[in-house]
């Protein structure tokens, strides 16, 4: 797990991921790792080109469910 | 790979039924809950519940532990999130598919499969991936309708068949499945088959997988 952005970002309200539970995460698919978008609450996989999305604090670790990236 | 299954008329199904779900689903299970909890914690502090739904089970894992729950119903989840907040021994909650866990290999001491297997629709894929994020040495508690038997079992069974059928879990499942997938696999032990209230109708298993 590696971020380029801090944890500690302010946004909304909503419950927040825990950085514990960032840390266990991989890709579903590639099993590689992620990078953890705190401003757009969503967690990267390049190898996959999938960006997995964290919705009140849950994170979405379906493919079905994430953006693709275009590059 | 790609097994294609109905996961959005899963989906469906689960959100019209999340309200009522715990209403009926917690005094009947709580026993199984309990002791799927405690024996997942026997075998270390980091465990994985893979089906962890609206988090029923979460309130019985000690407080040391650090438990991650995965499922695939983003709106049980939200109704776990609700149950888990100020429970120290859970590290957070992630929406997953059983047969794609999104963790890497050996991660953890123990995976709990509470009342799930029977609802997924590729459950050896779903407990290879179990044993890939297992250290070894660790452990998988599953509990469930394992096998169905004659007697009072039966009458329970019949109570109860037309929630069972409602939420998905109408077949049992067979224990002899479990273990002939264990034997295809070779690094799993059958530790455990053992009865859980009431009357032997749920069942509590534990695999272990070889160092």
């Amino acid at each position: 797990m590696s971020q380029d952005t801090p944890m500690d970002t302010p946004t909304d309200a909503a419950p927040r991921v825990d950085p514990k539970l960032l840390e266990l995460l991989v890709c579903p698919l590639t099993k590689g790792p992620l990078v953890y978008d705190a401003a757009a609450q969503e967690l990267v996989s390049r190898q996959a080109k999938l960006a997995y999305p964290i919705r009140g604090g849950i994170p979405i670790m379906l493919p079905e469910e994430a953006r693709p990236l275009t590059d | 790979m790609a097994v294609q299954y109905d996961l959005e008329g899963q989906k469906r199904v689960y959100e019209r039924w999340a309200p009522i779900y715990d209403k009926v689903y917690n005094k009947l299970l709580s026993d199984a809950h309990r002791r799927t909890a405690l024996g997942a914690a026997a075998a270390g502090p980091d465990i994985l519940e893979v089906g962890v739904g609206t988090g029923l089970v979460l309130r019985y894992y000690p407080a040391h532990c650090r438990v991650v729950g995965v499922d695939l119903s983003e709106h049980m989840l939200r109704k776990a999130q609700e149950k888990a907040a100020g429970m120290r021994q859970v590290v957070g909650l992630a929406s997953m598919d059983a047969c794609r866990l999104g963790f890497p290999d050996g991660r953890f001491d123990a995976v709990a499969v509470p009342f799930v297997i029977t609802l997924v629709p590729d459950p050896e894929g779903a407990l290879d991936e179990c044993v890939r994020v297992l250290r070894p040495g660790g452990e998988i508690v599953i509990s469930s309708k394992l096998s169905g038997d004659a007697g009072p079992v039966a009458r329970v069974e019949e109570a109860v068949a037309p929630l069972m059928k409602r939420v998905g879990w109408s077949s049992a499942f067979k224990i002899s499945r479990v273990e002939a997938w264990a034997r295809r696999r070779g690094d799993i032990d059958v530790l455990e088959v053992a009865p859980l209230f009431p009357a032997g109708f749920f069942k509590l298993m534990r695999l272990k997988k070889r160092t």
